[in-house]
């Protein structure tokens, strides 16, 4: 089977949500020599991205973007040993911390970004839901996390969004961490009122929103 | 029949899974069967269905889906199993609410059916809007003063004293108390006392507030209301079994609620359709509800009035006003604000799809998604009550509501998608005079031109 069928192949298995179909063809790119990394970016990433934009436009829903990101795990399941062998790396966007302030214990949200996020190459650590600000920060640092992604599902609890920002600046740590925040009464006015650095009204928005403030970091 | 507690202890006992294998495992697999065994199928051209057979195979579905999938208890990991005898038993026993409220104020919950010419049960407000201190009172004593509300839905204080509300925390106990004082003080002077309140408590976001709120001097009442959430999908946690404890122990009204995220864990209409017909008959047979307040919200666009939304709110309805007595008050969400004309037509849109769906009773079309501060008015109210009162007593068919809506739709559906600015519209403050709280001239005039447009169009207005 060439190159061309295994990598299209993988991106097929992502869409349809296919775990055989990836597990078999995750074993044919090793097994025909491809490099691990191309066949995770221009096969896997590639069928995730499809399925992310028909996500984003409305066109499929959850379980499909569930199903394909976990058919892309399937696949890198057979792929990663032989990536940590090589001693290769999967390059990552960057490392998010997701949480649910506390008081809040709705996750469906922040659930939906971990997925989107994942899947679009950030690494993610999800501390759940009803979480103290200082656990948060506490967690960040542990995982030396680039960014701090917020859900707050009721406007009873969005203050603790206010209030990790200020603790941050009172710890004078504010520029160690990008500030994300969303969730059903979350507003671009309240994230520039509050501080934050960003807003996100879909999982695509914090992808994005992500990349530009690291890649404005990155750039001198 | 199962009681609550078997119930309970099937939380406790019932199969063990993550939840992620649930969803992946059981919800979805399940969801997809079912709908392509049952044929539900979403039409977009005709957002107001009228095929009663689809209604018909929507509860079949929904039943045969609750008997294989169950409940899943987030905090024990465990599903609670439902045998599909309990659940045809719990139906078929289920004895209606009777009424709420007190005196002069009492109202009657009584089924709908499709083509039912009497009004719908009116809940007026929109609860869940956080709402300052100082606006909180006005609103109420605003819609108490609608002769035909027959409940009030309190706004949630947003702070208390200035301090903001912090959910989880004693400041939630503040603003459930407060909240609680300053509508029964509303009520009163509306000349309203006996209304009841049936979305207690929206300020309290866990059970100890609900509790804390139930006692006497409070001012909760046992012929008000009491929410309690199903959580998307298809799942239940202690803090929502723990408010249902407490208030079924107390003998109080509980109301069932469910709010099923369209393009969630239910997927696509018909998913989402199944599901929000499934909390209805959990409601009935878990919780022993007194009422349903239910409705789908796209997961995007944060509202109802979306073509998919207005159809799964259209085929639930009937579905389960058809093949129920347990009432549901349908619960929509509009992205349009106050004082905008998107509002009326999103609204209007909703209850043309309630009221001739067959809903027992209609909530408030929520503005600007629920989530502006002071970002809902009477206008807004009185409103919905013309229009359902107009729909309901001139006998409007579903097809000629599908007809209207679609309409409608065209009017703000590509707006919906990316609104144009100041479609959040504005805030109580900026709409009614904080003294006399007699509204502006800017809405006076939006009103009268919104009417007419819409009655030109064909909506009964009452």
């Amino acid at each position: 089977m060439d190159k061309k069928d295994v990598l299209e192949n993988l991106a097929t298995a992502v869409i349809e949500g296919n775990k055989d179909m990836a597990r078999e063809n995750a074993q044919n790119a090793l097994t025909a020599g491809i490099d691990p990394l191309e066949a995770v970016d221009q096969g896997l990433s590639k069928g995730m991205g499809v399925v992310g934009a028909q996500f984003e436009s409305g066109d499929s829903f959850l379980p499909e973007l569930l199903m394909a990101a976990d058919t892309f795990s399937a696949a890198m399941e057979i792929i990663e040993p032989t990536i940590e062998a090589r001693k290769q790396q999967v390059r990552k966007e960057g490392t998010v911390l997701l949480a649910t302030v506390k008081g809040d214990l709705h996750n469906i949200g922040k659930n939906i970004v971990g997925t989107v996020m994942e899947t679009s190459g950030f690494e993610v650590v999800d501390i759940g839901i009803d979480q103290s600000t200082l656990s948060i920060i506490e967690a960040a640092d542990k995982n030396k996390v680039e960014i701090i992604a917020l859900s707050s599902l009721m406007s009873t609890t969005m203050p603790n969004q206010k209030e990790l920002i200020e603790v941050l600046k009172e710890m004078g740590i504010r520029d160690r961490y990008f500030v994300l925040v969303g969730g059903g009464p979350v507003s671009q006015k309240w994230a520039d009122d509050i501080g934050a650095d960003g807003y996100g009204d879909t999982a695509i928005d914090a992808v994005n929103i992500s990349r530009s403030l690291l890649n404005a970091r990155s750039d001198p | 029949m199962p009681s609550l507690l078997d119930y309970l202890e099937r939380a406790v006992t019932g199969p063990i899974l993550t939840q992620k294998d649930f969803h992946m495992k059981v919800l979805i697999p399940n969801i997809r069967k079912i709908v392509k065994e049952f044929d539900i199928k979403y039409d977009p051209k005709d957002p107001v269905p009228s095929d009663d057979a689809l209604a018909d195979r929507l509860y079949e579905a929904s039943i045969e889906f609750l008997s294989m999938t169950g409940l899943y208890c987030a905090d024990t990991n465990r599903i609670i199993q439902f045998d599909r005898k309990e659940i045809e038993k719990g139906l078929e026993d289920y004895r209606e609410a009777g009424t709420f409220g007190e005196g002069r104020d009492r109202s009657v919950l009584r089924p709908r059916k499709p083509g039912d010419k009497n009004p719908p049960f009116c809940h007026i407000g929109t609860g869940t809007v956080a709402t300052s201190e100082e606006i909180a009172m006005a609103q109420v004593e605003g819609y108490a003063s609608i002769p035909q509300a027959n409940s009030i839905s309190i706004p949630a204080l947003s702070s208390v004293r200035g301090i903001p509300v912090v959910g989880g925390s004693p400041l939630e106990l503040y603003a459930v108390f407060n909240s609680i004082e300053a509508a029964r003080k509303a009520l009163w002077r509306a000349g309203r006392p006996g209304l009841p309140i049936l979305n207690l408590c929206s300020a309290a976001t866990t059970a100890t507030g609900t509790i804390a709120g139930c006692y006497p001097t409070v001012g909760l009442r046992p012929s008000d209301g009491w929410l309690i959430d199903f959580i998307a999908e298809m799942t239940v946690d202690f803090n929502n079994l723990n408010k249902l404890t407490f208030v079924t122990y107390i003998g109080a009204n509980v109301g069932s609620t469910d709010l099923v995220i369209l393009g969630g864990y239910a997927g696509g209409a018909p998913g989402t359709a199944l599901v929000m017909t499934t909390y209805h008959i959990a409601g009935c047979v878990l919780m022993k509800g007194a009422y349903h307040l239910t409705g789908p919200i796209d997961m995007n666009l944060g509202c109802s009035s979306t073509r998919a939304g207005t159809w799964v709110l259209s085929v639930v309805g009937r579905a389960t006003s058809q093949n129920t007595r347990y009432c549901a008050i349908a619960l929509p969400y509009a992205v349009g604000g106050p004082c905008t004309k998107m509002y009326f037509y999103e609204a209007a849109v909703s209850q043309l799809a309630a009221v001739t769906s067959g809903y027992a009773g209609i909530q408030v079309s929520h503005p600007a998604k629920a989530v502006i501060n002071d970002g809902v008015t009477p206008t807004e109210c009185l409103f919905n009550v013309g229009a359902v009162y107009g729909i309901a007593q001139s006998g409007m068919t579903a097809d000629r509501a599908s007809e209207l809506c679609n309409r409608l739709l065209e009017k703000y559906e590509e707006d919906i998608k990316n609104p144009p600015p100041g479609t959040e519209g504005k805030t109580y403050p900026e709409l009614y005079d904080l003294k006399t709280h007699k509204r502006s001239e800017e809405y006076d005039r939006l009103y009268d031109d919104i009417l007419e447009e819409l009655t030109r169009m064909g909506l009964p207005f009452k």
